[in-house]
């Protein structure tokens, strides 16, 4: 049993949630006080002491049954037994009638048995079943393997079996009640599949190696990022808005000794005689308003998508944020967030807005801005953008740039691309620069990090 | 020592119901292993789902006292863990001065006077002057009692941080008396509406209880036991109108707490039946923003059934 539970947090480890060892330690204890009988009571004293976010019940929910089922797939019925030997006679007959391929299966099908564990792992080879580590290949994997025991082509053999059997003068109502049990007992087997493959990579997961920490992929160029070094960062979004957190919250705790308030000192010190016992200072630290502008487009894709999770897990910080995204039009992005992740938030994004050729236009996004959301821009705002500034030649609309700088408190422009390579081609950056109040070059995450934590304060 | 006499989570589970608190067999479960366990339940869900009621329903079937610290921006040490009372300890200086002028008679040096003075100090930082806050009762208490920290997610994160050794080792470190150890260890019971992550750290020390909204049987026996008044017809439909409403994309959907004031409302206006003219001037009960009024009238006028609008919705829809 023990080694089954520690089985189980390996797997919800490497299935994204986060499970420290005096978290493990804690689900053995309250599992020792509650006893394992209950099944319920054991599942609720596992999910208290383990899973400690509303996000990760789900997970919690899908891998228990895998490691902790009743491991009892429903039996089938035996499909002869309601028969009279002359329906058995006749189903015998047709049996032998049918095409090879249909009669192995209904032949397996008949009895109601469930497959052995050698059938199982043998089906499994077979597929390459133990080539896959993420429970998202379930259904896929299940089905494969429903296929090469032909299970999909039941409809198919029912059909011509049960056109023989009319043939051969059965009743309509015993038809029905044999196409019912096979139908049964093929949902049994493909439960136990299901069950099957769903352990079998509850397994593995649980099984592979705790991933390297990779320091490296911080100061990796986001052009050169790959699909999984994005999975990286993107899990450690958290930790590093976390950082910053910290070093922001002091800062402004820090900065709280700004002027005398000398009302409120007065007032404090009545009790004092008005002897000023106790100093009052005003604390004048906004949080900062935020309108933030994304180009979505293929090259800043990634950039973007940092950018925002990072913003959106420092939320605590920020008294307000606006978020757009921009290919060719402005999108506003902000209403995403709620309710979400921020990472399903994202990819919603980015779902709605696929990449491919895209007309990158800065210009005509900043006419939708200034048209319908500029009352979200006031003189406490911070206004940033995140793109490289190329246009395709567009009109890039300078006259928009310099209004809202006018109204904005600054305007921060962060570009993933080098300074040199700024004013070439349809890059507008040179044009835009004398508008920006600052403008900086983030090649990487840790650019990034440092840029948020120098805009925020 | 501190453990509660309930020798089953079925135990807990009544006392609980004695106190008009209708607890699930998760919460009883949880609740009760938190306590074995001594560790800190750290309670999420949205807003009126009953979380803080839990804390108090707790307190009362345990007759324990209830120490309450509310949590907001900007709280710290001196207002949530104890403070020293200065006025008291200037009025003593200038009462105790004919006092302290006997105690430094005879010494010429000034640093004689100083380590003569030194002597007495402890008795200005000593228990008489501390004024203990929340968090330092509830460690100092010569019963054992229910902490209820409420809303933390409102609070900063380092002051997050400082509860870390309360909530691990139920201490307080105070730099002028040292270490302060709880005579019995309290029940904490943390409340969140998930307004910001929590830390790792805090997570880490506590068990976790999530309450979703209750479904229509549990809500209708909260509704019949808090509102007995009510009639049991008019108690169903009330809770299943709710219950639409809820599934319905609302800013703020109605919480159990809203839907005890509506019953309450109901009986107070001798309804009979919820017919449109007692839902258009009742409804503004359930639902507290003007566009979620305007959208929930113009459904119910039209009599259609509300729609399972796709929702944008902060909690899993089910678990």
């Amino acid at each position: 049993m023990e080694q089954r539970i520690v089985q189980f947090i390996s797997a919800l480890r490497n299935s994204g949630v986060r499970v420290s060892l005096a978290e493990s330690e804690d689900a053995f204890h309250a599992i020792r006080l509650m006893g394992v009988q209950d099944r319920d009571v054991f599942q609720m004293a596992l999910r208290s002491t383990l899973v400690k976010d509303f996000h990760a019940i789900p997970v919690f929910d899908e891998l228990f049954p895998l490691f902790f089922g009743h491991n009892q797939p429903p039996v089938g019925e035996n499909v002869l037994q309601n028969l009279t030997p002359d329906e058995l006679e006749m189903l015998a007959q047709a049996l032998e009638q049918l095409a090879q391929r249909w009669r192995n299966l209904l032949d397996r099908l008949m009895e109601g048995d469930q497959l052995t564990d050698e059938e199982l792992a043998q089906l499994a080879m077979l597929t390459g079943l133990q080539n896959i580590d993420q429970m998202r290949y379930r259904e896929w994997m299940s089905r494969r393997m429903e296929q090469s025991i032909g299970l999909s082509k039941l409809d198919e053999a029912l059909e011509a079996l049960l056109e023989l059997l009319e043939a051969m003068g059965m009743e309509m109502e015993k038809q029905q009640e044999l196409k019912a049990a096979f139908q049964a007992n093929a949902r049994a087997l493909s439960e136990q599949i299901r069950q099957y493959t769903g352990e079998q990579i509850a397994r593995q997961i649980s099984e592979q190696p705790p991933e390297a920490a990779q320091n490296e992929v911080y100061q990796r160029p986001f052009h050169a990022l790959s699909e999984k070094d994005m999975e990286v960062l993107r899990k450690d979004v958290k930790r590093l808005a976390s950082l910053l957190r910290t070093r922001l919250a002091l800062r402004r705790k820090r900065a709280k000794n700004g002027r005398l308030d000398p009302k409120s000192t007065i007032r404090h010190n009545l009790r004092h005689q008005n002897v000023p016992i106790v100093l009052k200072f005003r604390d004048r630290q906004l949080k900062p308003r935020l309108v933030v502008i994304c180009d979505i487009s293929t090259s800043m894709r990634y950039c973007s998508e940092l950018m925002l999770s990072l913003l959106y897990t420092l939320q605590d910080q920020i008294s307000k944020t606006f978020a757009f995204a921009f290919i060719h039009d402005m999108e506003f992005v902000s209403p995403y967030f709620s309710g979400r992740t921020v990472q399903e938030a994202v990819r919603e994004i980015l779902v709605k807005n696929p990449s491919g050729y895209y007309n990158t236009d800065l210009g005509s996004s900043l006419e939708t801005y200034v048209k319908g959301y500029f009352d979200t821009l006031d003189s406490r705002t911070t206004f940033i953008v995140v793109g490289d500034g190329r246009n395709n030649y567009n009109d890039p609309r300078i006259d928009l740039v310099e209004k809202i700088n006018r109204r904005a408190r600054q305007l921060i422009w962060l570009n993933p691309e080098a300074p040199h390579l700024w004013g070439s081609g349809d890059s507008d950056m040179l044009k835009y620069a004398q508008w920006c109040d600052l403008l900086l070059h983030v090649r990487n995450l840790s650019d990034l990090t440092a840029a948020i934590d120098r805009l925020l304060t | 020592m501190t453990q509660f006499m309930f020798q089953t989570p079925q135990a807990l589970r009544e006392a609980l119901g004695k106190q008009q608190y209708i607890a699930s067999d998760e919460i009883a479960t949880i609740l009760f292993l938190s306590n074995q366990l001594d560790k800190p339940l750290l309670v999420e869900g949205p807003a009126g789902v009953g979380k803080t009621e839990l804390a108090k329903a707790i307190a009362g079937a345990t007759q324990r006292e209830l120490i309450r610290l509310q949590c907001y921006e900007g709280l710290d040490e001196t207002k949530a863990l104890y403070e020293w009372e200065y006025a008291k300890q200037l009025l003593y200086t200038q009462l105790l001065r004919d006092k302290l002028q006997e105690t430094l008679s005879g010494i010429t040096t000034l640093s004689e006077a100083a380590d003569r003075l030194a002597q007495e100090e402890d008795v200005f930082f000593s228990d008489r002057f501390l004024l203990q806050r929340p968090l330092l009762r509830a460690i100092l208490s010569e019963k054992p009692v229910v902490l209820l920290i409420d809303e933390i997610d409102r609070s900063d994160a380092e002051f997050e941080a400082f509860l870390l050794e309360v909530l691990s080792d139920f201490q307080i470190s105070i730099p002028e008396l040292g270490t302060l150890s709880a005579r019995h260890i309290p029940l904490v019971v943390l409340t969140s509406n998930n307004t910001r992550e929590l830390s790792e750290a805090l997570k880490r020390r506590c068990l976790y209880l999530f309450i979703q909204y209750p479904t229509l049987e549990q809500e209708l026996a909260v509704v019949r036991l808090k509102v007995p008044e009510l009639s049991a017809d008019l108690a169903r439909q009330a809770v299943e109108l709710v219950q639409r409403l809820r599934k319905m994309d609302f800013r703020k959907a109605p919480s159990i707490s809203e839907t005890l004031d509506w019953a309450k409302a109901l009986v107070k206006l001798n309804a009979s039946m919820l017919d449109e003219n007692t839902l258009q001037t009742t409804l503004s009960i359930l639902l507290k923003h003007e566009n979620d009024l305007q959208r929930a009238r113009k459904l119910i006028k039209q009599d259609q059934p509300l729609r399972d609008e796709r929702r944008i919705n902060r909690w899993p829809e089910d678990r």
